[in-house]
């Protein structure tokens, strides 16, 4: 997926500017930066739910925009923060819309395997048949994954997953952004504003500061004293943890 | 027991409650040497009962589901007002006495017609304007409403006492003076908008998820959402144009018909929304004409006993779900 010249402007506010860069297929990418940084506008026009002003995203050779929606929710996915649902819906129903792309509704033989297999890999067959509304929030965004899974696509796009989530789910949930990509070859684009769940899950990062594009590299480019310093304006100090760098900051 | 069979056995207790008030609508106190008389004049009401209520009891469904609220009626898209507003118009300005007062099938023409108008307007060029926000739109209803609103009080506050006498009778709704030559022409039109939005509504179940889930999993919201709005409107315009301001009942049954059948498919939702309709309205009238002997309209008794259940939604333990 390639992302140029992308622009947003909410009213006089260019808040997203001219950001160009490609996803590395098969990867796991981070976008970092303060709040206001335009991460979260960007990742809403490269999954199509947010309308873009300028600028163009290939995606698998056409512009997003030339993509038959339907088709589109065949390849690629998103998980937004607001998941506030409203309906009675058990945690296999929630699940099993994963395959609406495909079945328009109506199982097949394959949805509900591929139902099946979600439920598994997300250890949600216990509680298959609970109602949503009486999880936890950790079950829930397990159970959202899920059905990110089911919905079976090459690139799967989550914003801020780690949001309201104690350490113990979100380094949960983590590892399973990590596991998405490793043994299931997904395209895992992440914005996160953890910069060490950033640094010790995800194998790029791209960092904006007010619209625009600030760094983009692996871990190990980006996540530096100098480079996060100037992204945040907060002083950090940056030690290597398992081979990985921990930035700290207080 | 799997809930799919607890649904299936709770429609058949609705549907089994639907057939007892309809014969015992059919049946109460009718002398059996007129019982072609009797017909002739309860038929054609309860034809009118279960038409009304499908169409209240449906639009209230979808109209929640777009909101993504389940404590709005579509009275919140300024129907009732509006009709109030033709109607004292009418009179106001032609007299009770003149030809659209007086026939109920040109009446009935001018409101669908001028509400129709207004929900093309408002619900599908406004909602375009706005770049689809759902809530813009409810509060241009809301705003229109009492815009209507305030234009018919000031007509009824100057207009001749005698006058406003004949027209109080349209006002409140009531199934005692309807007219059953317009059932086929409204029986037409249901048929023709459900079969316009025979592939929006199966989407509304996907709709429920939220709008992003719905644009994730491939739906065009903005389209569709309009279009099923658009398609409310011209329901609840029907169900008002043939027996007045009722749309209030939609609260109750839609929040009944969710309660019952716990469930995200708007199949059912639809389904004993309508039911629950039919039950009401014909029970109501059964009490009303029986009970009461007619002393009172039943959209007094829908309006007690809606907003009693809305106060019990609203303070009740069903709290956490519907806020």
């Amino acid at each position: 997926m390639l992302i140029q010249q992308l622009t947003k402007h909410y009213g006089a506010k260019r808040v997203v500017d001219e950001v160009s860069f490609e996803i590395p297929k098969g990867k796991v990418l981070s976008l970092i930066g303060p709040n206001g940084a335009g991460k979260s506008t960007v990742m809403g026009m490269i999954s199509r739910l947010v309308a873009k002003d300028a600028g163009l995203v290939h995606f698998e050779g056409k512009d997003l925009a030339q993509w038959n929606s339907r088709d589109l929710s065949k390849r690629l996915a998103i998980l937004t923060q607001s998941n506030n649902i409203q309906m009675k819906l058990t945690v296999r129903e929630l699940v099993s819309f994963g395959r609406f792309p495909y079945s328009q509704g109506r199982l097949q033989e394959e949805d509900r395997q591929k139902v099946d297999e979600a439920l598994a890999y997300m250890e949600l067959e216990v509680i298959a048949d609970q109602f949503i509304d009486e999880l936890s929030g950790g079950q829930r965004q397990r159970a959202m994954i899920a059905m990110v899974i089911a919905q079976d696509t090459d690139y799967i796009l989550l914003d801020e997953p780690t949001n309201n989530l104690d350490i113990y789910h979100a380094s949960n949930m983590m590892k399973i952004v990590r596991r998405l990509c490793d043994e299931l070859g997904k395209t895992v684009i992440l914005v996160l504003h953890e910069i060490n769940y950033a640094a010790f899950y995800s194998d790029y990062i791209c960092a904006f500061v007010n619209g625009r594009v600030a760094q983009f590299g692996t871990v190990e480019d980006v996540i530096s004293k100098e480079n996060l310093s100037a992204i945040y304006g907060v002083d950090f100090e940056i030690q290597q943890v398992a081979g990985r760098p921990l930035s700290i900051y207080y | 027991m799997k809930r799919q069979d607890v649904n299936q056995i709770k429609a058949a207790i609705l549907i089994t409650l639907a057939i007892l008030a309809v014969i015992g609508y059919l049946t109460f106190n009718v002398n059996p040497k007129y019982v072609e008389f009797a017909m002739r004049l309860r038929v054609p009401k309860l034809l009118v009962m279960l038409v009304t209520a499908f169409c209240i009891g449906g639009a209230s469904i979808v109209f929640q589901t777009l909101i993504q609220n389940t404590i709005v009626t579509p009275c919140l898209l300024g129907m009732n007002s509006l009709y109030a507003l033709i109607h004292t118009a009418v009179v106001f300005f032609l007299g009770s006495g003149s030809l659209i007062a007086r026939h109920p099938q040109l009446s009935f023409l001018v409101d669908l017609t001028i509400m129709g108008a207004a929900a093309i307007l408002i619900y599908g060029t406004l909602f375009k304007k706005m770049k689809y926000q759902i809530l813009y739109v409810l509060l241009a209803g809301t705003v229109m409403s009492t815009f209507f609103s305030s234009m018919q009080t000031t007509l009824i506050r100057i207009m001749d006492p005698n006058e406003y006498d004949a027209l109080l009778g349209s006002l409140v709704a009531s199934f005692s003076n309807v007219n059953s030559s317009l059932l086929a022409i409204s029986a037409v039109l249901i048929g023709l908008v459900i079969f316009a939005l025979r592939k929006e509504l199966k989407l509304l179940d996907v709709i429920a998820l939220g709008k992003n889930q719905a644009i994730n999993l491939g739906v065009d919201v903005d389209k569709t959402i309009r279009r099923l709005l658009l398609g409310v409107t011209v329901l609840i315009a029907i169900a008002t144009a043939l027996v007045g301001p009722i749309s209030f009942l939609g609260l109750i049954i839609a929040n009944l018909s969710r309660q019952l059948f716990k469930t995200y498919k708007h199949t059912w939702l639809i389904f004993g929304s309508a039911v629950l309709g039919m039950i009401v309205l014909v029970g109501g009238q059964l009490v009303v004409e029986h009970g009461f002997s007619y002393s009172i309209p039943i959209s007094v008794l829908i309006t007690i006993g809606g907003g009693l259940y809305f106060l019990i939604l609203l303070f009740g333990k069903g709290r956490q779900r519907i806020c």
